[in-house]
């Protein structure tokens, strides 16, 4: 008996889907449009966040030491820069390793560096990495109230640049999510209106005959949800196809192959889309045929 | 069965459609809703589907008030009447069978007992070998057929019809007229609502004429109007 009433529903609902084609057909367009926007922006989106980890993981800020310091107050000030939040890594450079590093730099000409092993001009420094790119310029302000910082590097404008592009991505793409919901729905709810339209009749008959408003809404339901599946999937398949090409371009391109930017593949994100897509259909057809079926189940 | 105590409707546009209607329908009963147009049938049997609601007093079917039923009890009122119009109001684009097996569908009735309880009703009302017909290829008779066999598939307690003859011709109106009889003659409760003055004349059931909202007369074995 249960299957008889799922096997009527799905009936129904597909029923409805293949009466009104036109209005159908416009809906997915419509739907499948705003889900293909929101899906591009949704991958850049987590592009920007890949290549942001890549860059938090190598981006570093060195601190030097003041000349004056004991080998003790250094070994302290590399303690009290674990204990700040947000430090991920620290790595100390020793004067004479500096002096190693730098003799290596000049190469043929390291010889000029030679008389300063006696008498090492160059500071000690600790080399720290981020746990998190955004608690980076809290983490610097942190360690110059330390003693015995002589100056700290870094490059501090590239990061909070992107950190500016990352978040606009993410605002954009929560607009567009607010419009496509929104605009779907409602979208979704006129088609669905045609068809209970075309169908009073059949549903005052119904209530007529005593059935359930429950009962009666499970088709157009149904038809909500299949418009919903239908318009996820047309829009996976597109972004996917889109992002591969676009994607395989943009690595062979110079420039980004000179940056050695690395993407994220469509497999690594495909599940998530999914998901996002089928959870985004299925809502906006449940909400949408509701708010359709209101005024007709009044008998 | 069907009791109707100190009812009165008065419609938001100020229209009083009922004006403090008593009277007592009892199980097994036939009984005529006699009355020109707009005067307050048609609102009567909307109050006794609960299309419409009183504006005081109290109606009770089967022993239950159903002044204060909730809203989403209403499908299971109604699943123990069946309801015929003067429209018929089949659906087109299904068959006899179909239009007599959604009413069982509705109910979520088994497959098993829809198999068996369709052909059982259309043979009932005398179409048998029309199952397959769509409503189109019917006579206006044989159509408001299909629709008293889908309004008795499910077994209901009690039938209403209204105007079931209006679009039919006086022969045919007799034929429809008599199966609600032989209906009634099986146990259920038949309330029809017209204004077939000879059907009712000849019919010798209980008349219930109301005229303006007022119900002005009820009797036992009447005729349509209140000389005979």
């Amino acid at each position: 008996m249960k299957f008889n009433i799922i096997s009527y529903l799905i009936g129904e609902g597909f029923g409805n889907v293949f009466k009104n084609k036109k209005s159908t057909i416009s809906a997915m367009l419509v739907m499948c449009i705003s889900m293909l926007v929101f899906g591009l922006f949704f991958i850049i989106g987590e592009n920007v966040n890949h290549i942001m980890n890549t860059v938090e993981s190598s981006q570093e800020i060195q601190v030097f030491i003041k000349l004056d310091a004991t080998d003790d107050e250094i070994v302290a000030v590399g303690e009290q820069i674990k204990q700040i939040d947000g430090v991920n890594k620290v790595t100390f450079v020793s004067r004479d390793e500096a002096l190693e590093i730098m003799q290596d730099r000049l190469g043929e000409t390291s010889y000029l560096l030679e008389g300063y092993k006696e008498d090492n001009f160059l500071k000690a420094s600790y080399k720290v990495t981020f746990t998190d790119l955004e608690l980076a310029s809290q983490v610097e302000s942190k360690i110059n109230e330390l003693d015995n910082i002589a100056k700290i590097t870094s490059s501090n404008e590239t990061m909070s640049k992107l950190l500016a592009i990352a978040n606009g991505i993410r605002i954009i793409t929560a607009i567009i999510l607010v419009g496509l919901v929104i605009g779907s729905i409602f979208i979704i709810a006129n088609t669905i209106k045609l068809t209970v339209y075309a169908r009073r009749k059949e549903i005052s008959i119904m209530k007529y005959v005593g059935a359930t408003n429950s009962f009666i809404r499970w088709p157009f339901v149904v038809e909500g949800i299949i418009i919903g599946i239908l318009s996820a999937a047309i829009s996976i398949l597109l972004v996917g196809g889109i992002y591969k090409l676009l994607a395989e371009k943009l690595l062979e391109s110079t420039i980004v192959k000179s940056i050695g930017l690395s993407l994220v593949t469509f497999g690594e994100m495909f599940s998530l889309i999914i998901l996002v897509y089928l959870i985004l259909g299925i809502g906006i057809g449940i909400i949408g045929s509701l708010l359709s079926m209101r005024k007709y189940l009044e008998v | 069965m069907i009791e109707f105590k100190n009812v009165n409707k008065t419609y938001t546009t100020g229209t009083e459609a009922i004006h403090n209607a008593n009277f007592k329908i009892n199980k097994g009963e036939f009984a005529f809703l006699v009355g020109t147009s707009g005067s307050g049938k048609s609102t009567l049997i909307k109050l006794i589907l609960k299309e419409e609601e009183p504006s005081s007093g109290n109606i009770i079917i089967n022993g239950k008030d159903t002044t204060f039923l909730k809203k989403s009890r209403v499908p299971y009122l109604r699943r123990s009447m069946g309801v015929v119009f003067q429209d018929f109001r089949l659906l087109p684009d299904k068959t006899v069978y179909e239009n007599v097996a959604f009413a069982m569908y509705i109910v979520k009735a088994t497959p098993r007992h829809i198999r068996r309880q369709v052909p059982m009703v259309l043979s009932l009302v005398g179409l048998s070998g029309k199952a397959k017909m769509y409503p189109n290829e019917l006579s206006g008779g044989e159509q408001q057929r299909v629709a008293l066999a889908r309004a008795l598939v499910n077994n209901p307690s009690m039938l209403i019809a209204d105007e079931p003859t209006g679009n039919l011709d006086p022969e045919t109106a007799w034929d429809i007229m008599s199966l609600l009889d032989d209906i009634n003659k099986r146990g259920t409760t038949v309330v029809v609502a017209t204004h077939a003055k000879d059907i009712v004349d000849k019919m010798k059931k209980r008349v219930i004429q109301i005229d303006n909202g007022v119900i002005i007369r009820d009797s036992k074995k009447g005729g349509y109007n209140s000389e005979i």
